[in-house]
Order: structure tokens, then sequence, then C-alpha cells
């Protein structure tokens, strides 16, 4: 043994088996081939950034912007196929049966990314079933920043996510913000004015901006609640900086077929007795207790088309299991800032997994409608209006649709293109009604003694290495985690990085904490994860409890 | 009687020392030879072959490796010479069309990220540097293939051979006044 160690033997063989280790079976092993460069859109949100994935062989190893950046979400999808929380398989036939059996009693489609191909194929197939598309506004607006001088934003998350990020930023040297928020955000950093606001006082104080001095200055007010549209209209935006979302334009026979659009909220109650819900990737979360309220009492049928479980899946009778980015071709809806329209697709960089469901598939096949091939008839009915650009990131060149057969448009399209038509006139806005908001009983202060304040909802799937992030830092808010004021922490009993109960009018919640002075005393800041929005949305009164 | 003990011990310690430097490296590797006989001396110096004119950067700027069959079929459509080497190549591998399967000396765990480019464009440095005379040797060594990890011999760096080992990469990035972080080469 002492002559042992003094030869490179046992140091040798321990480095060996570490070495051998790395090779067994389970470890990640990075794939060998060739090095190059895809191009496609990301799809997580309505921004639809171009995309630069390096690839190596077939395997996408590292996502990057091109000519700008990603988002720590976009940089890491391309870990989400191989998530763990990934939903593999769900029970299709029995699902089919279920639908088809209770789709005469009143069907709907409730799509939570609304505008794309496939929001068309659910609405030619529910008008063929006679039933009913559901999304959460029926008649989203379009923001034209670049003709902004002042803009006054009440807790938007202009500079942090809002809208397409280049044309945010190109448009943000000319024109003045406003942010009216409680925390001082991202944006409310990044503003030149931060107006500090009550928890929840945010429809009040939208309400009182006509009568603000600086309100003949501003030239588009931007907010969730339904009098922005109003106040917007009262200050004369309408034309100049609020339009009309733009789509592209579709095979005619398409809006012939096409059920008529309905806000999720004008549903009456108790009327769905089959509800089909899409939610890769949503862009939105409508708390599952406003659902329940338009399902019919007896026996509905939900049926959620989801990539993991952590959503509607937790409540539908069927979950069924959707292929999500980068794995699908899909288009991306236009962005809160299109004002023109837009068409990108997202090709994907890896295959699909079997035993994948599409929503659009499912009911072309209840309805008799064909989707099979929708993308590339939507393109098509593009490329014969011959109007536009092409603009394909690969060699970063512009063409006029009108110079490329539509092979060549739905070829380049396929490898990362955007086509937009830069000349079309804007839409004019429709002024929506105001949405029917559920009557809220009355709370006591006293029994809920804090005031919800939500971060932006990202309903999908994060990568691993984000997770670490939310762990890590305080640059996010974990969806599963709630912020609080130290003194309201003290008083509640919790502590930073334990566990806690966050409780509502409408039900509890296990949560984590963070103590973080930012947070306004009195209110509490909560992540975006939907059992955490099902009973708790922003403004409402809640209460920490130490568990 | 009284020196048995230390004497079994120091003879005991003296089997174990030539255990270990002697018989383990010739137990612990396994000596494969490559499927053709190659001289980088003779494509170097009749041919005037440059390391990248084989070991070439692809447009995107990464390593292409070693070359793919193509490249050597570009001049070997036929037998060049009568060497016994030179039939074996064209009859087992241009004629058949048949990529050879060559052992990479130089090849890296597969945790390990390396950029060629970024070491010869901006570091400067020569292919040498990192493995050795390869370049002018008038045939290629017997490939040691180390039994438990699998990997080349030569990335340890042994008979005056340069290392490739993470340690060397380390001593030399300090040598250089560059510090990395772990993910530059682990991704």
């Amino acid at each position: 043994m002492a002559g042992a160690v003094l030869t490179p033997a046992p140091w040798r063989l321990i480095t060996d088996t570490a070495l051998w280790s790395e090779n067994w079976p389970g470890v990640p092993r990075p794939a060998r081939g060739e090095i190059r460069a895809r191009f496609t859109t990301c799809a997580l949100c309505p921004a639809g950034c171009a995309v630069r994935a390096r690839c190596v062989g077939e395997q996408p190893v590292l996502l990057t912007g091109v000519s700008g950046g990603l988002c720590p979400f976009g940089l890491s999808a391309h870990h989400l196929p191989y998530h763990p929380a990934r939903l593999r398989k769900g029970p299709v036939a029995e699902a089919t049966a279920a639908v088809a059996g209770k789709a005469g009693q009143g069907i709907a489609v409730l799509d939570l990314n609304p505008g794309r191909t496939a929001s068309w194929s659910y609405r030619r197939a529910m008008g063929a079933m006679k039933g009913a598309y559901l999304t959460p506004q029926a008649e989203p607006f379009a923001y034209d920043l670049s003709a902004a001088r002042t803009v006054l934003s009440i807790g938007t998350p202009l500079l942090d996510g809002w809208g397409t990020p280049s044309k945010v930023n190109a448009a943000r040297p000319n024109f003045r913000l406003i942010q009216a928020e409680a925390m001082e955000s991202r944006t409310a950093m990044l503003a030149e004015q931060w107006i500090p606001i009550a928890p929840g006082s945010e429809s009040a104080f939208a309400k009182s901006i006509p009568q603000l001095e600086a309100a003949r200055e501003l030239s588009l007010v931007l907010g969730e609640g339904p009098e922005i549209a109003e106040i917007n209209q009262r200050i004369g935006a309408f034309g100049k900086t609020v339009f009309g979302r733009s789509e592209a334009v579709v095979p005619e026979t398409w809006t012939r077929e096409a059920a008529a659009v309905t806000a999720f909220a004008d549903v009456p109650d108790h009327s769905i007795a089959v509800l089909l819900i899409d939610e890769t990737p949503a862009t939105s979360y409508i708390p599952w207790h406003r659902i329940e309220q338009k399902l019919v009492r007896d026996n509905p049928v939900v049926v959620t088309f989801a990539a993991h479980r952590g959503g509607y899946a937790r409540h539908a009778q069927f979950a069924l299991p959707t292929a999500m980015y980068p794995e699908v071709l899909d288009d991306v809806a236009p962005a809160a800032d299109a004002i023109r329209p837009v068409f990108r697709l997202a090709a994907p960089l890896v295959a699909t997994p079997t035993g994948v469901v599409s929503l659009a598939e499912f009911v072309g096949t209840l309805s008799g409608v064909p989707v099979a091939n929708v993308l590339r008839e939507r393109a098509d009915a593009i490329h014969h209006a011959g109007q536009g650009t092409l603009h394909t990131y690969a060699d970063r060149q512009r063409t006029a649709v009108k110079e490329l057969t539509a092979d060549a448009f739905w070829k380049g399209l396929n490898e990362g293109g955007e086509w937009t038509w830069e000349d079309a006139k804007p839409r004019a806005a429709v002024m929506n009604r105001a949405e029917v908001r559920p009557v809220e009983p009355v709370e006591s202060p006293a029994d809920l003694p804090l005031v919800a304040i939500s971060e932006p909802h990202y309903a999908g799937l994060v990568s691993p290495l984000l997770t670490k992030l939310y762990q890590e830092s305080n640059l996010l808010l974990a969806p599963n985690r709630i912020a609080l004021h130290p003194k309201d922490a003290r008083d509640a009993g919790v502590v930073d990085g334990g566990r806690a109960m966050l409780q509502t009018r409408l039900g509890k919640c296990a949560v984590e904490v963070t103590v973080d002075a930012a947070v306004p005393a009195g209110a509490v800041q909560v992540g975006s994860a939907p059992g955490i929005q099902d009973v708790c949305g922003h403004a409402a009164r809640a209460k920490v409890v130490s568990v | 009687m009284k020196l048995r003990g230390p004497i079994v011990f120091l003879a005991g310690v003296l089997v174990a020392l030539g255990a270990g430097w002697a018989g383990f490296p010739r137990l612990i590797y396994q000596t494969r030879r490559q499927p053709v006989d190659f001289s980088h001396q003779v494509h170097a110096e009749k041919a005037g072959a440059k390391c990248e004119d084989c070991h070439a950067y692809r447009a995107d700027g990464s390593f292409a490796g070693v070359p793919a069959l193509d490249k050597c079929s570009g001049c070997h459509t036929a037998a060049m010479g009568s060497t016994v080497a030179e039939k074996n190549f064209i009859d087992q591998y241009v004629t058949p069309q048949r990529e050879p399967e060559w052992l990479v000396y130089a090849r890296q765990p597969e945790n390990v990220y390396f950029s060629h480019i970024t070491h010869t464009k901006r570091g400067n440095l020569k292919c040498e540097q990192c493995h050795g005379n390869q370049g002018a040797s008038n045939s290629l060594p017997p490939y040691q293939q180390d039994r438990i990890s699998g990997y080349s011999r030569d990335i340890w760096g042994h008979a005056g051979r340069p290392a490739m080992t993470m340690d060397a990469c380390v001593a030399c990035h300090r040598q250089s006044h560059l510090e990395h972080s772990c993910l530059d080469c682990h991704k």
C-alpha cells in the first residue's frame, strides 16, 4: 500500500473513474455534429423576438437574439421541451368521447393567446359547431408609441416585457414616461417620473386623470382598467396613438366560416357545457372561479390543452399535452404595439414529441373543418395580396412580397422571417363597452389587512436555470412567491425565505415569502403562479398567515 | 531475524512501485491503430499543405476537425505513389467511399467546449503549442486509449508532449493573465 500511493496508479484510477462516470447512462451528453445557425421567432410572448439558434447537428444549444437581446425566458427556451414538469401524455380518446357526447349542449373554446392562425381554426371550428370562441378581451387595442410624446402608464410594465422591445426602444427617446405605480418597478425606475400611488388605487387614480394639470399634455394612457379606453378617447388618443390591433390577411373563406370573437366576461353564467382551453402559450390567465361561473352546473366537461400541470390542468377533467415552442410550427400573435399587420412563424428547432395533441386538430376533427395546412394557406393569402415586405433574419434582407414566389415566401418565413406591411393604414380602434366586473363583496381591512400587487402573468414553463435565478436573486419575483414589507412580515410572523399561507376571501394558497423593503407597507406583492391568481387578483385584499 | 520485517516491507514497496510505475501504464491503456498510416510530413513537405488546409474552419468560425474523405479524395482520386499505405487507403476508403474512423488524440471530454478559432486567431497560439510536433511526424503514433475513462493518453501529455487537461488550460490562461469562469468551457 505504501508503495502504491507513491505511484500514479491510485490517483489515475480515481480520475479515470470520475471521467468514466461522466458517460454513465442518464448523464446528459452534448450533441456532436456540425455547428450551424438556424433562425426562428420566439413564440413565448407576442413580442416575437427574432432568434438565432446555434445548433450542434439538429440540437439547439444556444439561443440569442438577432440585432438585439432576448429576455431570460427566451434565452433558455430550448430547455423547455425537457422540463421535468412537462405534460407528456393524456387521455385523448376519453376526452374526445366526453366532448363529442356533450358538444351539442354548448361548446366553447377559450383562447388565451388570440390573434394566431390557430385562433382562426378555433373560430372556424366553433362556427361549424355553433359554439363560442372566447378570448380574455374582445377587441384588443394597439398602441403607437412612436407617435406619443407624453405617456402615462398606470402599472403597465412598458419597459419590461410590454410590446415589441425593438419598437419600444426605438420610440423611447421621443416620449416622456410617467409611471404611476405602487412599487418602484423596473419601468418606474426608468421612467422620467414615478408617481407612487396607494396599492389597489389604480382605478381611482385613472378616474382622476382628466382633472390632472398634466392631462392636456398626455398623448397616451396605458393601464389595465376598463376606464382606460374612455380616458384615451377623451384625450384624443384614438386615431393618433391608439388603434385597433391589426392582423395579417386570412383566406376569405375563413372569415365567412368563423364564429364571432366574444369576450369571456360577456358569456352568460352557467351556459357552457364543454369548454376547451388553449393555454399554450397563454398570455393571460382567468382565475378558475370566473371560469367555473360560466360552466353549466350539471357535470360540465373542461379539457385543457397545456404543456404542464400547473395551470387549468389542476381543475379540468382532462388535461391533454400539447407541443410548445420551440418544437412546433406556429405563428406569433401581434403584440400590443402592432398597429400594422405582421406575420411571423416560430419554426421548430427540435422534433415534435410523440403523444402531444393540438387543440386546432382536435376541434378540426370534431367539426370537420380542415386545419392541417392553415399556416401555409394564410401565407399564400398574404402572398396573393402582394403587399408588404419579408424581412429575413439570416441575411438581414428586406424583400418586397411582389418579388417573391409563393414557395420562396413560405420558405423565407420558415427560415426565420417576418412579414410586415409598413404602408398599411392602421385600423381604427373600436371602443369596447366596459367589461363587467364581478361584484366584490365588502371586505374588512381588519380581517384582510394587505392589498395585493400582482406581477405580470407568465404561465408558461420556466427553465430550471431561471428557477435558480429566481431563488438566488430578487430580480424577478418567483411565481410561487409573495413579497412583504419587513413590518408586515413581522406582524404576520413570517421570515425571508420561509413558507406561509396567502389568504383571501376566495381561498388560500401556500407560498414562499420574500421580505423586501421596496414593497409598500400594507401591500403584498404576489407572484404570477396560477394557484396564486386563482385566489388573489390585483388589488384584492389578503392576509399572510405563518405556517 | 530482526531485519525480516523491514525487508519484507521494503520488498513490498518496491514491487508496488514497479507495478505502479511500469506495469500500471501498460495495463490501463489499450493500443489501437489508426485506420490509415498517414504521414503529416509528406503532406507538409511534398504537397506543401499547411495545417489549416485540411483542419479547416467553417464559414461560421467553428472548427471542422479531422477532414472528411471528400477532402482527401480531392487529390487521392487514384493512388499517388506506390506505398502499401496509399494502396490500402485507396482500396479500403476512397474507392468504396467509406469514411476512415480516425481516432482523435485530442478529443476532449463531452462536458467541455473548446473554441479553436479563439485560441489561434485571438490568442495567436500555434498548433504545436497544444498538439506538439504532430504536423511534422512521418507516421501517426499508436492511439492509446484509457480502458476506464475511454479517453486518449495524449490529452494527459507524456514523453514531452504538451498536456490538454483542464490543469494545463488553467495554467496557460493564468500565465497569459486570462481568468475565466467555469461556464466558458463547461457548457
